[in-house]
C-alpha cells in the first residue's frame, strides 16, 4: 500500500545519497538583483502588459470606462467575480469581471487570490475578461509580489495571469486566444 | 598524421620568440578512449603522456589542438581519488595550453608577422570554445594577417558534426550536421576556412573536396606561419 | 501507438534525415526558439548570476531530497490534498486508475504532463475504459495523430501547418485551411465541451514547494487552469526531484524556465495550488490527489554526476541547441525525454539495455550544456555513461581495438610502426566506409612529425 511505497522510496533516496561521494553543502548566494527601473509604475505595468497583447486603460473613473468597454463589446452576458455562474453555465458568457489582489509592473501580471476572490472560472473561461486593478496595489517585481503572497497563509488557489491566452504548438506560429480569454482588459483605477 | 600543423607551430613559437622541445616519446592525449568510454585505457596513455612531460623543463606545454588541451585539462578527472596520479595530472593540465590562447593570453602577442592573400574565415571547434573559451584570440591572431580579409561566418560557433568516434558511429547524423556548416561556408564566399583543430579540418575539409569545392582548410598555426612570399 | 525504440536509434535517425519535411520543421523551430531564448536571457543581466543560484538550490534539496519531500508532503497533507507514493510506472499508473474508477469516472482530460507520457498513462486509462482527452493543442495534436510527443515543450513541433490542417480537416471535419487562427479556434471549440464534461482532471506538476505544499503549475492556454478547477477530482502527477524548498525560491526558477523554455518573460499563466478549497462552496475541485514517481530516480543520487540530472526543470533549450536533436528531432530518440538531456535520463531512468545508443549519438559539442538554466554538464555526464557502458557493452571488437590502441601508444616502437601500418591500410583497403561515404579521407602522410622534427 501506500505506506510501503513510502517508506520504499525514501529509503531508496538515503540509500544512494549515502553511496555518494561526499559534497560540501554550499551555500546558496543568491543572484544581484537587477536594480528596477526608475519609471512610474502604472506605465512600466501598462508598457509590459501591452507587449503582450494586453489592453490598459489607465483612469480614475474606472465605472465608466468599464460601461463604455462593454458597450464598444455589445456584451450581453456577463459574469462577475462576487457572484459567478456554476461551472455548466459559466460557458456560456461573453464577459468575465473580475478585481485583481496586486499586480507586477514588470511583467505586466495580475495576481488573483481565490481566498480574496472566486476568480477562477470567471477570468478563464469567457472569451473577454476585464480586470479592475487599484493602482495602488501594482508592485515592482516578480519577486515583491511572491513576498506579498507569503504575508499571510497561502490560499488554496493563486492564479497569476500575464495577458489573454496563446500558443504556439502549430510551427511556433503565435495564437492568441486558445482555451483561455481571448482579449484581456486591465482598467487601472489611479482614483485612490 | 598532419605534420605540417606541427611544423608551422614550431615555426610561428620560435619566430616570437620561445625556445621549442619535442619530445619525440610522445603520442596521444588519450582523448580518443576517454570519449568512447575506454578510462582504463585512456588512463594508461594519459600516464605515459604525464610522465613524458613531467620529464621537461619547459615553462609550458602548448599544443595546436584545443580538443588535445581540453583532454588534458580533463586529467584531474581522470585519475579523482587517485592521491598519487592526482597530483601529477592538475600541474601537467595547468601547464597545458592551446596556441591560440598561449599567444594571446600570456605572451600577449596578435600579430606574428604573418601574411596572406584571400578571403578567410573562422570555425570555432567545440573543444576550444566551450572548454578552454577561446573565442577572441584566435580572430585578434587572423585579423593581424597582412592582405587577409576576415569574414566572420554565420554560425561560426557550431559545431562541425565530427565528435570523435562519432563521426563513424553515426556518419549520417555528422554529414547532416556538417552539411549546414558547409552551406555556411559556400555562402560566406571564402577561399580558406581556418580552424584549431584537425580533426574539424578534416572534417570539413573531407566534405568540401568531395564536393569538388576551391575552398581550403587551413590550420590556425598554418596560416600564421605563412609569409608574403607564396 | 507506433512508437519507435531508443534501442534502434540509429535507424530510426536514418529515416529521419531522409525526411525533407520533419527537417524543414524541425531547422524553423529549434531556430527560432534558440533565438527567443538567446534575447530572453540577455534582457536579464544577471542571468549567470541566476543559473548559479538556480543550480545552488537544486543541489541542496537533492542533497536532502528526503527530507524535503517529507516537508513537502506533511504540508499538502495539512491542507488537504491525499499523496500517493509511486514506485514506478506501473504503481503510479494503478494509483490513478484506481482513483479514476473507485469515482466511476468516464472522462479525464489532461494537460501536458511529460512524467504521465513516461508512464504511458493514457494507455492505462483507457484499457481501464476511460476516455482520456489531451487537451494541450499540441499534445491534442499527437494524440489526433497517434504520434507519441517529440519535444519537451512543444510535442507537435515535427509537424508543419499543412499536415496539422490535413489531421484537422480528416479527424475533426475541419474546411481544409492552413490558418494557424481557424486550426486553434476549431481545437478550441472540440475541447470546450471536454473540460465541462470531464469528471477527472490529470496534470503535472513544474515545482512542488516543500515549505507551503504548493504545487505550482505553468502554461501559456488555459487548458491547465480548466483542467484543474473543473473537474471535481484533480489528480497531479509529480517527478520526485520537481520538489524546491521555499515559496521564495520560486523567483528565480520562474525568471529561467519561461525564458529558456520558449523566450517568454512570464507565461501567460501561473498556478499556485496548496490544497483543496475551503468551503464546499467554494470553486475549484473536492479533491486534490498528488502522485510522486521514482521511476529510477532516487538511483540517480547515489553520484555527484548522475545527481545533476534530477536538476533539470524540463525546458527543452538543451534539445533546441542540440546539433543531432537539430537534424533527426525527438522520435528517433524513442523516449519520451529525447535530446541531450534524454540521452542522459532514459538510460538511467529506463536501464542501460534499453538506451544504449543514445549516450554516443552526441558530437559532445557542448551547446546544451551552454544553455542549460541549470548548469547540468551533460558532456560530462554522456562521457560518465560511456565510460559505464564501454568496457561492459561495447562491441568486442571495439574493446579488442582499443586495448591495442593502448598498447601502441604506450610503446614508442609500436607508435612508429603504426604510422606505416596506417598508411598501407589506408591505401590497401577503405579504412572505413562509414567516413568515406560522405566525406575524402585525409591520406596519412609518408613522413610523420616524429620523422620530421629536429
Amino acid at each position: 500500500m501506500s505506506n510501503s511505497a513510502r517508506e520504499a522510496i525514501l529509503g531508496s533516496i538515503r540509500t544512494h545519497l549515502a553511496a555518494s561521494p561526499p559534497v560540501d553543502d554550499q551555500p546558496v548566494t543568491p543572484a544581484n538583483p537587477v536594480i528596477p527601473s526608475k519609471s512610474d509604475p502604472i506605465n512600466q505595468f501598462k508598457e509590459s502588459l501591452e507587449s503582450v497583447s494586453g489592453h490598459c486603460l489607465v483612469t480614475t473613473d474606472a465605472a465608466d470606462v468599464l460601461s463604455r468597454i462593454l458597450t464598444d463589446l455589445n456584451a450581453q452576458r456577463i459574469a462577475y467575480s462576487d457572484n459567478p455562474p456554476n461551472a455548466h453555465d459559466i460557458f456560456g458568457y461573453e464577459v468575465g469581471i473580475s478585481t485583481v489582489q496586486a499586480a507586477i509592473a514588470e511583467t505586466g501580471t495580475l495576481v488573483l487570490d481565490s481566498a480574496c476572490e472566486r476568480h477562477r472560472l470567471v477570468s478563464l473561461v469567457p472569451p473577454v475578461h476585464i480586470a479592475i486593478v487599484n493602482a495602488s496595489s501594482i508592485v515592482e517585481t516578480l519577486s515583491d509580489a511572491l513576498t506579498l503572497l507569503q504575508k499571510k497563509e497561502i490560499s488554496p488557489a493563486i492564479t497569476f495571469i500575464t495577458g489573454p491566452s496563446r500558443t504556439a504548438d502549430i510551427e511556433l506560429t503565435l495564437a492568441i486566444g486558445v482555451h483561455g480569454p481571448q482579449e484581456l482588459y486591465v482598467i487601472v483605477d489611479g482614483s485612490k | 598524421m598532419w605534420t605540417s600543423i606541427g611544423v608551422s607551430s614550431v615555426e610561428v613559437l620560435r619566430r616570437v620568440g620561445c625556445e621549442v622541445e619535442f619530445d619525440k616519446r610522445q603520442t596521444c592525449c588519450a582523448q580518443p578512449a576517454f570519449n568512447t568510454g575506454y578510462r582504463d585505457e585512456a588512463r594508461l596513455v594519459a600516464r605515459r603522456f604525464i610522465g613524458i612531460f613531467e620529464e621537461s623543463e619547459a615553462d609550458v606545454i602548448v599544443s595546436p589542438s584545443g580538443s588535445c588541451t581540453a583532454m588534458v585539462h580533463h586529467y584531474p578527472e581522470l585519475f579523482a581519488g587517485d592521491s598519487k596520479w592526482l597530483p601529477r595530472a592538475q600541474s601537467i593540465a595547468a601547464k597545458t595550453h592551446e596556441l591560440s590562447s598561449f599567444l594571446v593570453r600570456v605572451l600577449k602577442k596578435e600579430d606574428v608577422g604573418a601574411s596572406w592573400n584571400g578571403r578567410l574565415t573562422w570555425h570555432d571547434a567545440c573543444h576550444g570554445l566551450r572548454d578552454l573559451n577561446i573565442k577572441s584570440e584566435p580572430r585578434a591572431l587572423l585579423r593581424n594577417v597582412r592582405g587577409a580579409e576576415f569574414v566572420e561566418l554565420e554560425h561560426a560557433d557550431s559545431c562541425c558534426g565530427f565528435g570523435g568516434t562519432f563521426s563513424v558511429k553515426y556518419p549520417e547524423i555528422s554529414v547532416a550536421i556538417l552539411d549546414q556548416k558547409i552551406e555556411a561556408i559556400e555562402r560566406a564566399g571564402v577561399q580558406a576556412v581556418v580552424s584549431g583543430d584537425a580533426s574539424c579540418l578534416m572534417q570539413i575539409g573531407g566534405r568540401l573536396s568531395r564536393k569538388g569545392s576551391k575552398v581550403r582548410v587551413m590550420h590556425l598555426a598554418e596560416l600564421l606561419n605563412e609569409s608574403s612570399q607564396q | 501507438m507506433n512508437h519507435l525504440s531508443s534501442e534502434t536509434f540509429k535507424e530510426n535517425a536514418k529515416a529521419a534525415l531522409a525526411d525533407v519535411q520533419l527537417r524543414g520543421a524541425l531547422k524553423n523551430a529549434t531556430s527560432l526558439f534558440g533565438e527567443r531564448r538567446k534575447e530572453a536571457a540577455a534582457s536579464l543581466p544577471n542571468w549567470e548570476d541566476l543559473r548559479t543560484q538556480a543550480r545552488a538550490i537544486k543541489d541542496e534539496v537533492l542533497l536532502h531530497l528526503d527530507r524535503y519531500l517529507e516537508e513537502f508532503v506533511r504540508n499538502a497533507e495539512s491542507r488537504g490534498a491525499t499523496v500517493h507514493w509511486a514506485r514506478d510506472a506501473a504503481e503510479a499508473n494503478s494509483i490513478i486508475c484506481g482513483l479514476a474508477t473507485e469515482r466511476a469516472a468516464r472522462i479525464v482530460v489532461k494537460s501536458k504532463s511529460m512524467t504521465t507520457e513516461e508512464t504511458h498513462l493514457n494507455d492505462a486509462l483507457e484499457a481501464a475504459g476511460i476516455q482520456v482527452v489531451e487537451t494541450d493543442l499540441g499534445e491534442y495534436i499527437i494524440q489526433l495523430a497517434h504520434e507519441p510527443p517529440s519535444h519537451i515543450i512543444a510535442p507537435a513541433i515535427h509537424k508543419t501547418r499543412q499536415q496539422i490542417g490535413e489531421l484537422f480537416t480528416a479527424e475533426l471535419g475541419m474546411p481544409p485551411t492552413d490558418n494557424v487562427d481557424q486550426m486553434t479556434s476549431t481545437a478550441r471549440a472540440k475541447l470546450r465541451d471536454r473540460f465541462a464534461a470531464a469528471d477527472v482532471g490529470i496534470s503535472g506538476v513544474n515545482f512542488a514547494i516543500a515549505e507551503t505544499g504548493t504545487i505550482v503549475i505553468v502554461e501559456n492556454e488555459g487548458n491547465i487552469r480548466l483542467t484543474t478547477s473543473l473537474p471535481r477530482l484533480h489528480i497531479a502527477v509529480m517527478g520526485i526531484e520537481k520538489v524546491i524548498p521555499r515559496f521564495s525560491d520560486l523567483d528565480v526558477f520562474l525568471k529561467l524556465l519561461p525564458r529558456s523554455g520558449t523566450g517568454q518573460r512570464l507565461t501567460t499563466y501561473q498556478s499556485f495550488i496548496t490544497g483543496t478549497k475551503r468551503a464546499s462552496t467554494d470553486e475549484g475541485p473536492d479533491e486534490l490527489h498528488i502522485v510522486l514517481l521514482d521511476n529510477g530516480r532516487s538511483r540517480m543520487l547515489a553520484h555527484p554526476v548522475t545527481r545533476q540530472s534530477l536538476a533539470c526543470i524540463r525546458c527543452g533549450a538543451c534539445l533546441n541547441a542540440c546539433p543531432v536533436y537539430q537534424q533527426v528531432g525527438g522520435h528517433a530518440y524513442g523516449s519520451v525525454y529525447p535530446g541531450p538531456i534524454g540521452a542522459v535520463i532514459t538510460p538511467q531512468l529506463m536501464g542501460i539495455q534499453k538506451a544504449a545508443q543514445l549516450p554516443y549519438a552526441s558530437s559532445l559539442c557542448g551547446a546544451c550544456r551552454e544553455v542549460c538554466p541549470v548548469k547540468i554538464d551533460i558532456p560530462r555526464l554522456l562521457l560518465h555513461l560511456r565510460g559505464e557502458i564501454s568496457p561492459r557493452k561495447g562491441s568486442r571488437a571495439e574493446r579488442l581495438a582499443f586495448k591495442i590502441w593502448a598498447r601502441v601508444m604506450t610503446s614508442p616502437s609500436l607508435y612508429r610502426l603504426s604510422s606505416v601500418a596506417g598508411r598501407i591500410l589506408q591505401r590497401v583497403m577503405p579504412i572505413s566506409r562509414a567516413w568515406t561515404n560522405g566525406r575524402d579521407l585525409r591520406p596519412i602522410e609518408s613522413k610523420s612529425f616524429h620523422d620530421l622534427y629536429e
